[in-house]
């Protein structure tokens, strides 16, 4: 019986891609999940996954670091019972000196990150206690009510206002390698984004830590926010309640079995709540800096993955028997 | 039970429905084209109308329509099937992706002092359910088949699953849930623990709290995805496109969103074309989400290989049988071939022919 022309039709209809569409008979991929792929899949991301992992051990353990912690032993012996009366006495010299031993060959640029711990930046009443209005657009700007009660002192408004600009770390560190000094470089720490957009370049502190209650460092009222590369890298909220901040880089190689003595001034309280400073050298790579957890965790997965598909094979093998 | 009634008053039709509904306290169903249906099929649980010979009146009182009495069959068998897996797939897949999301938050408010913080930008919590997960959920509620219609209709039995509700009980809502519990533990470990205060790129720049909420949510969105991924049963370039599509618009929504000025998108400025994308560090990361999908792959591919239900053992079935057909197939080209000699087909395909050969000619005879 050879085919009408109402045949032909319904018959292009039926292949045309709105009628595949709306009776679901579109072309598909059935995967169906059968033994073999099972054991392919595991052994593929075991195979993937252990050397990914071994490659990023090796580059962790070559990144040499060396961490000091400094908020106890830089107190003097006799404030050790109160040493929240030390750090708020002005008239106590607050400085301190420490000593690293330098045990592996340092590459430059070597990066030099205070650490603090117990220290909530991630609190959401800290988060929210700023104004990215007025840090681009100055004391002109009048919305600041998040940054209560920091925003105004003496009537006067504080530019840059909010609990995070108000507790500004206030450390300094000087680097001494046998008789030289050691040159640190403390431009280009902060992201460009916020140097550029973020905080603003006709901006100038004013009536910054003015008040009773001094939190941190004070702010040079003459440099622009947007040079203020301290702040900038300060009011960049970290994630969790342990973390390192970017001070400065050196831009010379230690050797092995040099002493680097470090001049600090120790006047940032973190004695109030329990809080620990530590001082950090450390180079990179391109992975970063050092933490061997991922390279661990692919490892293990990719360990595992592989333990489960011999063992899926045996059982597979023995139930078919 | 089946029961026929014909030629009766509308009314009774109603009454005999109330009265088996109370008596056999299960779900009933009831057919019918006319007028005089129009009682009995609001009284019972499903309604079908058939429109035709009697006019319209039973359908705009159904909840299913369809045009003859055979395509009930149909309506069962398949779509039945069909829509009762789809919607309890789509219930449990929903609990599962909020509840991985939702967990990442909490796991997070642990270390901001329960202050209440989210891990992510306010944007990126609205846009969860709206842009990033809800079409891949969609292409699994209206389009997916676990068994072709041809398969539902040639094997009544997967019929069952639905009467004897295998795919929507408490311990499958509950597996589902606690899934999403893994895979949010696992996502918030290996991030936490792989970003914390090292740095995380080659120029000493240490991560802070955008890039470890978006390193997160990049894991989370992944993860939820691929689950989708492996828990449907058929791809069709709709499937591909929304689950992939979903992943994508994240990075494009990032770069996006990065780029709009800092006032308005706060954490986010510029974090992914900035921050994150050359760290090599937030990458692995992202990889290593893949350990959150091997939890729920072993389970499934032990339960499909040890103890298969109804519709994995049709879909190994016609696997099978799609792979025997080939094999038919491409030795029957072979058989037409002069040059190809019978000897060379292995064994295994040799029998087959044999015995498929010695059926047709059982057939014919």
């Amino acid at each position: 019986m050879s085919e009408t022309n109402s045949d032909r039709q319904r018959r292009g209809d039926r292949e045309s891609a709105f009628y595949l569409f709306t009776q679901q008979r579109l072309p598909a991929c059935k995967p169906v999940l059968t033994p073999p792929w099972v054991i392919t899949i595991y052994f593929l991301v075991g195979f993937i996954f252990v050397p990914v992992g071994l490659f990023t051990l090796r580059a962790s353990h070559s990144v040499v670091e060396i961490e000091e912690r400094y908020d106890i032993e830089c107190v003097p012996s006799q404030f050790r019972n109160d040493k929240v009366s030390y750090i708020q006495d002005d008239s106590v010299p607050k400085n301190c000196s420490l000593l690293f031993k330098v045990d592996k060959y340092m590459k430059a640029p070597i990066y030099i990150y205070y650490q603090l711990e117990n220290y909530y930046q991630n609190h959401r009443r800290y988060v929210r206690s700023r104004s990215d209005q007025q840090l681009l657009h100055g004391r002109n700007f009048h919305g600041t009510s998040y940054c209560q009660p920091l925003e105004s002192s003496n009537n006067r408004p504080i530019v840059p206002c909010g609990l995070i600009a108000w507790s500004l770390f206030n450390d300094t560190f000087t680097f001494i390698r046998g008789k030289a000094l050691l040159k640190v470089n403390r431009t280009n720490i902060a992201w460009k984004s916020d140097r550029d957009h973020k905080f603003g370049k006709n901006v100038y502190p004013f009536n910054f830590q003015n008040g009773t209650w001094i939190g941190g460092g004070k702010l040079n009222p003459r440099i622009p926010l947007s040079n203020q590369e301290d702040l900038i890298v300060w009011m960049r909220i970290s994630a969790l309640p342990s973390f390192r901040k970017l001070y400065g880089r050196i831009e010379e190689d230690l050797d092995v079995g040099d002493y680097v003595v470090v001049q600090l001034m120790n006047d940032y309280n973190t004695y109030s709540f329990g809080g620990k400073k530590k001082l950090v050298l450390s180079t990179s790579n391109w992975l970063g800096g050092k933490n061997d957890f991922l390279g661990l965790a692919y490892v293990f997965v990719g360990s595992s993955s592989l333990t489960v598909a011999i063992v899926f094979m045996l059982l597979h093998l023995r139930s078919q028997r | 039970m089946l029961s026929i009634f014909a030629e009766t008053k509308g009314c009774l039709y109603m009454q005999i429905t109330r009265l088996v509904k109370s008596v056999v306290s299960r779900t009933t169903l009831a057919i019918g084209d006319g007028a005089n249906d129009v009682g009995m099929l609001q009284e019972a649980d499903i309604g079908v109308g058939i429109s035709g010979v009697e006019g319209m009146r039973a359908v705009m009182a159904s909840d299913f329509a369809i045009a003859q009495f055979r395509f009930l069959e149909r309506l069962l068998l398949v779509h039945g099937h069909w829509c009762y897996r789809r919607i309890s797939m789509m219930i449990c897949y929903f609990f599962y992706k909020n509840i991985t999301f939702g967990f990442t938050l909490f796991w997070f408010e642990a270390y901001t002092s329960f202050s209440g913080q989210p891990a992510y930008n306010d944007w990126y919590m609205s846009s969860y359910n709206v842009f990033f997960t809800s079409l891949p959920v969609i292409a699994l509620g209206v389009f997916d088949h676990d068994v072709s219609a041809r398969l539902c209709m040639k094997y009544p039995l997967l019929y069952q699953e639905g009467v004897q509700n295998l795919l929507f009980n408490w311990v499958l809502i509950l597996g589902w849930m606690f899934n999403g519990l893994l895979s949010s533990i696992i996502i918030y470990l290996l991030t936490a623990n792989s970003i914390t205060g090292q740095a995380f790129r080659k120029d000493g720049q240490v991560a802070d709290y955008s890039i470890l909420g978006v390193t997160m949510y990049t894991c989370v969105v992944w993860t939820v995805n691929c689950q989708m991924a492996l828990s449907i049963n058929y791809f069709t370039w709709i499937q591909h496109l929304f689950i992939w599509g979903s992943i994508a618009l994240w990075y494009i929504f990032l770069v996006v969103y990065g780029s709009i000025p800092s006032t308005l998108s706060t954490t986010a400025y510029k974090v992914l074309v900035e921050a994150c994308a050359p760290s090599i560090l937030y990458w692995l990361t992202t990889l290593l989400v893949i350990s959150a999908l091997l939890p729920l792959l072993s389970y499934r591919a032990f339960q499909i290989r040890f103890r298969p239900m109804e519709h994995d053992r049709i879909q190994i079935q016609r696997r099978r049988s799609e792979s025997l057909e080939r094999d038919v197939a491409q030795s029957r080209l072979s058989e037409s071939s002069e040059t190809r000699n019978s000897s060379d087909l292995p064994a295994e395909v040799r029998i087959r022919i044999d015995s498929l050969k010695a059926s047709s000619r059982r057939k014919n005879s």
